[in-house]
């Protein structure tokens, strides 16, 4: 259990961005994972089978409260400028090339458990758990043109949550990370 | 490629690239204690208040096969019923308020005696080659759509993917 949990808590609490709610649904997915002891003991897929439990468990908790964010976020039109975009990049070009490793994941971390529902969720799934756009329409039962327009936007609210810290700005504007609580998306 | 393409382009790249390189999430230190505790809490259960997968197999097989007996039994009981409704209905002190019970009571009794009688004139070799006939159409029509769905959707393999 030691190997995996945190592999199990990152997957739940990334998606989440909730610890409480991970640490739960992390203590059903290894409740099943004993259950299923005899098979995964000597399984070199164990890891494999507990990040698939794990993402499905978490998405189905998040099913549950489904129908908020989608109502919310169905009617849409991809409307990023080219400026916004080009600012975001600057944003995180300056995070992945300048900042410090544990600096870096404490300001990740903190954003991405900011960024709302229906944009973390996707973007979750497609850059941490590498799930193709139209697996992840599928899994979350909306739209493809959906699906992209909110990780787009998701990338982008996260590179503007990620300036006021003072991620691509001048050192003096810098702050610290818990400065970017209470920052408008 | 217009250049706003090649802006999101460039956006994806260095957010994948940013969000790659996280370590994992340190799990509170609370997890394992708490998993531990909820596993010496299910063992202390008794079996029958655990899932049925889990029960003996000695108290597993008489409880299925109390079950696959209770189904005709269900249905034995529920035409004998019937029956003595009807002709309970038909006395004449409760046939007034009886009549709608009688009238259900009849009604089963009925297709009852349909069915018996469809399945009495169908010759045997007929009802087990149908069986046989729609089975084999179920599994072909479930095979169809299993490749048709693993073709259309086809499932990551969770196996290979980093453990971050």
């Amino acid at each position: 259990m030691r190997a995996y949990q945190d592999m199990v808590f990152s997957t739940a609490v990334r998606l989440t961005g909730n610890p409480a709610q991970a640490e739960d649904i992390s203590q059903e997915v290894f409740l099943r994972a004993y259950e299923s002891f005899e098979n995964l003991r000597s399984s070199p897929k164990a890891g494999g089978w507990l990040k698939t439990v794990a993402t499905n468990l978490t998405l189905n908790h998040l099913t549950r409260h489904r129908k908020r964010w989608r109502l919310f976020s169905e009617v849409f039109s991809d409307d990023t400028r080219e400026e916004e975009l080009e600012s975001a990049a600057a944003v995180f070009d300056t995070v992945v090339t300048e900042l410090e490793t544990d600096e870096r994941c404490a300001i990740i971390e903190q954003t991405l458990e900011r960024l709302p529902d229906h944009q973390r969720i996707p973007l979750v799934l497609y850059h941490y758990e590498e799930m193709p756009y139209q697996d992840i329409a599928n899994r979350l039962g909306i739209s493809l043109a959906k699906v992209k327009t909110d990780i787009l936007r998701g990338r982008v609210a996260m590179a503007a949550l990620l300036a006021p810290s003072g991620v691509g700005a001048p050192d003096d504007r810098r702050r610290s990370p818990s400065a970017t609580r209470g920052a408008p998306l | 490629m217009s250049s706003r393409d090649q802006m999101d382009e460039k956006l994806e790249r260095l957010v994948g690239q940013a969000l790659r390189a996280q370590p994992p999430r340190r799990a509170p230190a609370s997890l394992e204690g708490r998993v531990l505790r909820e596993i010496a809490a299910r063992a202390r259960l008794p079996w029958w208040r655990r899932a049925m997968a889990s029960w003996p197999l000695a108290v597993r097989i008489p409880v299925i096969t109390a079950c696959a007996i209770c189904v005709p039994l269900v249905w034995i009981g529920s035409v004998w019923l019937a029956a003595h409704l009807v002709s309970v209905g038909t006395q004449p002190g409760i046939a007034g308020p009886l009549a709608a019970v009688r009238d259900v009571g009849q009604t089963i009794v009925s297709l009852g005696t349909v069915t018996g009688q469809v399945l009495h004139d169908i010759p045997r070799d007929w009802l087990v080659g149908g069986l046989i006939a729609t089975a084999t159409l179920y599994a072909a029509l479930f095979a169809l759509v299993a490749l048709g769905y693993s073709l259309l959707y086809p499932r990551t393999d969770y196996s290979k993917a980093r453990l971050t």
